[in-house]
């Protein structure tokens, strides 16, 4: 029996627990999107792709590590490895960035991710930490094998462990930057559509054009232009970074080194802030 | 059948997703006219631009957007449901598509490949390439049109193929070069117009063959798939 005065108590309450901030939206935004980029919590047809992916890598890392374990030659280094297997890469970023950001377009969520006090930067933020980790563990995990694989059979003992450490750790740099360059420019591409389908051919398109540039710039006449010619395409970019910062890839850079690193970090700033700029207005739909 | 090809042109043009399409060719026939601009011999820069980016890039991508945008985008919006529901019979639905993807595709990819070849070697060279744009063409779109039935993420499927098959596997184990359209594109080109820059790889019989029968088992796979379609929600 209600009391007298109130007509229908259907058993409203206020929210009287604690309010989480920005930090804790974005948290969950990180969170979330890491687990999406994997297809985790979410239905088998959407782990195809990505496990497909990582599976292959692995593959290749556990055939580097056997080999490495039964002759004792190095097939694949490290740093090498981003590189080779750069179109399972880019295939990788096709696939999470559309998941990432195209579906909060199509699904009309983004008004309602602002209407909270999540700011824009702090929504480019937690995605492009979630797509960074993941394409980094889509390296690192693969090198950390290739590693187990070479430091179980060394024969220098503990010492011949840490060398392999040593190489292990810019390795993991390495693959650090190549999941910043691939998630800017992942991320940027498919913020401007809602749909994932013209999201990926986009990405592949931004990263496969850019690949025979390349090849045509090298054959110009002019020194000059063959060693400015890999800033043209973000994979032999990160090698010419890779390059001047004391890696052995093999590229002609001549006194052009600082240009490499430099154009690497503005490409990758650059493509955030236009990420910032396109997500100051969202349309509702 | 007429209407159903001029619904699905609009679809593809009446937007502005069509200007995707734009960059790829404009991008090839300007680094074309970039080297020769600066009297390098084509036998340097002919191998990446044709093929590295012409028929490597430019031809597939476009084959992808375009294959799996005339059907693949309406079974995502569900407007697949208004053309199923008409008395037309399956087949006329698919041909429609098919012919509707592949000159499309044919014409964005052809045109600027005969360019670039014309100014790389000759008119013949142009020619072959062009030819053999068109026949690639066709398969892709055969292909791409059956995948859009297939699967829900056909473009993601599609990558798999060129990234992955005629790509990295490509590379690696030489068997698959049978069973890769690019091979074939590659290989046709090759023989009407024998260059330095092409090489192939498998027999021209070979090529003309099996693009047959991609052309054909793609179109007939798909119009089977299409009979039976069910229209179901989105995948999570």
């Amino acid at each position: 029996m209600s009391e007298a005065g109130v007509i229908h108590d259907i058993g409203y309450q206020r929210y009287d627990g604690p309010r989480l901030g920005r930090f804790a939206m974005q948290q969950a935004l990180y969170v979330h999107g890491l687990r999406a980029a994997y297809g985790l919590g979410r239905s088998a047809k959407a782990k195809i792709f990505p496990w497909l992916v990582f599976g292959i890598m692995l593959l290749v890392a556990v055939i580097v590590a056997a080999i490495r374990s039964l002759t004792g030659e190095s097939v694949l280094s490290y740093l090498e490895f981003a590189g080779q297997m750069s179109f399972l890469i880019i295939f990788f970023t096709a696939i999470v960035a559309p998941q990432l950001v195209s579906r909060d377009l199509r699904a009309g969520t983004l008004p309602l991710y602002f209407s909270r006090p999540l700011r824009a930067a702090d929504y480019v933020s937690a995605k492009f930490a979630a797509m960074v980790s993941a394409i980094w563990l889509l390296l690192g995990v693969p090198q950390f094998i290739m590693f187990l694989g070479a430091a179980f059979t060394t024969k220098d003992g503990v010492k011949g462990v840490f060398n392999e450490l040593g190489d292990l750790l810019p390795g993991w740099g390495y693959s650090l930057l190549w999941a910043l360059m691939f998630a800017a420019i992942g991320l940027l591409v498919a913020s401007f559509t809602g749909k994932q389908a013209f999201a990926a051919g986009g990405i592949v398109a931004v990263f496969l054009v850019t690949t025979p540039i390349v090849g045509v710039l090298s054959s110009l006449p002019s020194t000059t232009a063959n060693q400015l010619a890999f800033l043209s395409s973000p994979m032999t970019l990160l090698a010419g970074v890779g390059q001047w910062m004391g890696g052995r890839f093999d590229l002609e850079l001549g006194r052009f080194g600082p240009i490499y690193g430099i154009e690497a970090v503005c490409l990758i700033a650059v493509c955030l802030l236009i990420l910032l700029a396109r997500y100051r207005k969202v349309a509702s739909l | 059948m007429s209407t159903v090809a001029f619904i699905t042109a609009r679809g593809l043009f009446g937007r502005r997703r069509a200007l995707l399409l734009l960059p790829l060719p404009v991008l090839l026939i300007g680094l074309a006219l970039i080297c020769r601009a600066y009297g390098v011999s084509p036998d340097m820069w002919g191998q990446a631009v044709i093929v590295g980016l012409g028929l490597v890039v430019v031809l597939p991508v476009v084959a992808l957007i375009v294959g799996t945008g005339v059907l693949g985008s309406e079974v995502d919006d569900g407007t697949i449901v208004h053309i199923l529901t008409k008395p037309l019979p399956r087949y006329e639905i698919i041909l429609a598509k098919y012919a509707v993807a592949a000159s499309v595709t044919a014409v964005v990819s052809a045109v600027p490949l005969f360019v670039t070849g014309a100014l790389a070697g000759s008119i013949k060279l142009g020619g072959a390439l062009a030819v053999a744009a068109v026949v690639g063409a066709f398969a892709y779109s055969a292909l791409f049109l059956l995948f859009s039935l297939l699967s829900r993420r056909p473009v993601l499927v599609g990558l798999v193929y060129i990234l992955v098959w005629e790509g990295l596997l490509g590379n690696f184990v030489s068997g698959t070069k049978n069973l890769a359209i690019g091979q074939y594109v590659i290989t046709i080109a090759d023989k009407i117009a024998p260059t330095e820059i092409l090489q192939s790889t498998i027999g021209l019989t070979t090529a003309v063959v099996m693009s047959a029968i991609f052309i054909v088992a793609g179109t007939l796979a798909a119009i089977n798939r299409l009979s039976s379609f069910s229209v179901a929600g989105e995948t999570s």
